[in-house]
């Protein structure tokens, strides 16, 4: 279980709270979106909770099945089941995707107490999991997200997310730049991940992506705080009225 | 007139040596190679040890690097195997499939070298027994090919050079292996070892040239080698280079190239070892429609001090020049840059780029770059860039939220940024070699640590 508590962050170096007292819990099971307004502390949220070190935590604590992860190095927290598929996955290159997709699969198995993937072995996971991706395979022999499309960037998220198994799984705006087709696509292979183990929390400007990966609540995060948690309706209400009365007014 | 110059330790010892040894030198009592000496001679001693007041050395400064000169290596080396020579190179390089041909403290050792008669396409021999008796092509080449200007480290090497290799490609050969000149210094006393080599690629003949520089041991050594290498017409070359001298080591090497027309020269210079290493590379163009690519990779810690310095001469229309350095930087290592084309008057539609990058992996590290354009046509198209900076912070955050911890990360970084540079080896066992030897340098491993 996920257990945020008055979660207070600042950028390090700057003194605006961004995040000013998030509470929230999240089950094994459960899918929670979290949706709010350009601005309001979504992707600071996805952040923190992968351990990146630009932010501060002024307030509160965080603890991933009982164990505060606040002190962990993100790679200790990827240990521990955290992924964040990224709003803007990272191009790096001169590093060959199956390269660095063997080494974060061996680092975590490894940190996992599990053996090594051998290389056919590892070799027949990728190319089952991109398949179902639509990942092509001329993908897979560039250098990591080197001239890849927006879509085909979330595609390649996915795929790290099918292949490490994560138990928290972080999505942020992972709909953001896809077509409806590839949209598809990702939701399918999202959905394919939900199960008893796992839980998500889906990071989300528009509904749309909600009609494809059905939260089991939805969180309205404003300025900071969370203001609004309700069922999946929520979404469709939002979706008509817009984030205005979640503005300023509600800060 | 005459000005009494103020020798340094060093260079009182440079001065007996050559003194005491002349009369040993190979090439002794033939005419011609005692004059080449001699003049050669003059020209060093008129300026002494290069130092931070002449320009091309402002950053490597010999008079205050070098404190010492070591004695000479003696004429014949202890008993070797080839498998020292193979230990030498290390496993990564020992399996290469070559014709290789090996120096050892400055003398070529035909009993340690496998040139397989460069299949009937070549001839090899020793440039020291060269000296004594040369040939008519060995006196229109030796020190003739694109000589630096007053560079009075090349000048040492041409009056106290002891051997090396004499090399001619046939025209129109083409070379099924790699040739590969391993400069190897063994001894268990401080020495100091200068070689010359001199290869002459015919007219249409492809071949490529790999020289390493290894240590066996780890006495203090001082080296000081020069490479001429002339390109005939519509030859295709690759000359690759690799140094992993022991950390004890000052490294003095000069190529000094001339290109002929319709040339295709791609260089690399892949440098790990030694404390102090000095790479010149001058080349010229000497005919139209010729092509050369330099790239180098310099990996670089603890104290260790790496200069690049490289002459492109465009004196003729229609080439085309690229310079691409890659450096990494760790502990107070010292990296430094220096490339200048010249364009001449005539050498209209040059087309000329440079860049050099340096990784830094620590405060303590140092990158020094000085691109420098001499344009003297007015229709060229030329250019020049420098960066250095640190691993990117969102790239090490986007591998370490996947699960690898920060070492692995950092070293899957700095592995592709020299990677790009290293994938420009045309041959793919070296390329691959230098790889490997990549890996393990990251790993902690390797001279210079």
């Amino acid at each position: 279980m996920l257990e945020i508590k008055n979660l207070h962050v600042k950028i390090a170096d700057e003194e605006t709270e961004i995040l000013r007292g998030i509470d929230l819990a999240l089950s094994k099971g459960e899918v929670h979106a979290i949706m709010g307004p350009n601005g309001s502390g979504k992707s600071t949220l996805a952040y923190v909770l992968a351990g990146k070190d630009d932010y501060e935590i002024t307030a509160g604590s965080v603890t991933w099945n009982g164990e505060d992860i606040t002190q962990m190095s993100p790679d200790e927290r990827a240990a521990k089941g955290v992924f964040l598929a990224f709003q803007y996955p990272i191009e790096i290159p001169g590093v060959a995707t199956m390269t660095f997709l063997r080494t974060s699969l061996n680092a975590i198995r490894k940190a996992r107490g599990e053996e090594e993937l051998s290389t056919p072995e590892f070799m027949r996971v990728v190319r089952e999991r991109a398949e179902e991706l639509k990942v092509s395979s001329d993908k897979l022999k560039r250098p990591l997200n080197v001239g890849f499309s927006g879509g085909e960037k979330k595609r390649q998220e996915i795929l790290q997310m099918s292949l490490l198994e994560p138990t928290l799984c972080v999505l942020d705006e992972t709909d953001s730049g896809l077509d409806i087709d590839a949209l598809k696509i990702v939701a399918e292979g999202v959905n394919a991940l939900r199960g008893p183990a796992r839980a998500m929390l889906v990071i989300t400007h528009y509904q749309r992506l909600l009609n494809y990966i059905v939260p089991d609540k939805v969180h309205v995060l404003s300025n900071g705080k969370i203001v609004r948690t309700g069922g999946k309706e929520l979404a469709l209400e939002l979706e008509k009225s817009g984030y205005a009365e979640f503005g300023e007014a509600a800060a | 007139m005459s000005v009494e110059v103020l020798k340094t330790k060093a260079e009182q010892g440079l001065a007996d040596q050559y003194t005491a040894a002349r009369s040993g030198l190979p090439g002794a009592g033939n005419g011609w190679a005692e004059g080449l000496r001699e003049a050669a001679w003059e020209t060093y001693s008129s300026a002494g040890l290069p130092h931070r007041r002449i320009e091309e050395w402002k950053y490597t400064d010999l008079r205050a690097l070098l404190r010492d000169a070591y004695p000479p290596a003696p004429a014949l080396a202890e008993a070797l195997t080839g498998e020292d020579v193979l230990a030498a190179l290390g496993p990564v390089l020992a399996g290469l499939d070559c014709h290789r041909l090996v120096i050892v403290n400055g003398q070529f050792r035909l009993e340690l070298s496998d040139a397989g008669g460069l299949e009937g396409k070549g001839e090899v021999f020793s440039l020291g027994d060269a000296l004594g008796d040369p040939s008519h092509w060995l006196k229109q080449t030796l020190a003739q090919v694109n000589p630096p200007l007053n560079d009075t480290v090349v000048a040492l090497n041409t009056a106290l050079m002891t051997g090396g290799v004499a090399m001619r490609i046939a025209d129109k050969a083409e070379l099924g292996k790699p040739v590969h000149i391993v400069h190897m210094l063994t001894s268990g006393e401080a020495m100091s070892v200068t070689t010359r080599n001199v290869v002459v690629v015919g007219a249409g003949a492809k071949v490529t040239l790999l020289e390493s520089y290894v240590s066996h041991g780890s006495a203090p050594a001082q080296r000081n080698a020069v490479t001429e290498l002339v390109a005939g017409d519509g030859s295709q070359v690759h000359h690759i280079k690799f140094q992993n001298e022991n950390p004890e080591t000052a490294h003095l090497t000069s190529w000094m190239t001339r290109l002929g027309a319709d040339v295709s020269y791609d260089a690399f210079q892949f440098s790990l070892g030694a404390a102090i290493a000095r790479n010149q590379i001058f080349v010229a163009f000497a005919g139209e429609g010729s092509r050369s690519h330099i790239s180098g990779a310099v990996l670089a810690r603890g104290r260790q001090h790496n200069d690049t310095t490289m002459v492109v001469d465009h004196g003729v229309p229609g080439c085309e020049s690229r310079e691409f350095n890659k450096l990494v930087l760790d502990g107070s290592a010292r990296g430094i840059v220096q490339c200048k084309a010249i364009v001449r008057k005539d050498a209209q539609k040059t087309d000329g780029h440079q860049m050099a990058r340096a990784l830094m992996l620590s405060d303590g590290a140092e990158f020094d770059s000085k691109p420098e354009l001499e344009i003297f046509a007015d229709d060229v198209v030329c250019g020049h860039g420098s960066t250095s900076g640190q691993v990117d912070a969102e790239q090490m955050f986007y591998l370490r939220a996947r699960g690898i911890p920060e070492p692995q990360a950092k070293a899957l970084l700095v592995a592709a940024f020299i990677g790009e540079v290293i994938e420009k080896v045309e041959n793919e066992s070296m390329r691959e070699a230098f790889l490997k030897l990549t890996e393990s340098w990251l790993a902690g491993e390797g001279e210079g640590g």
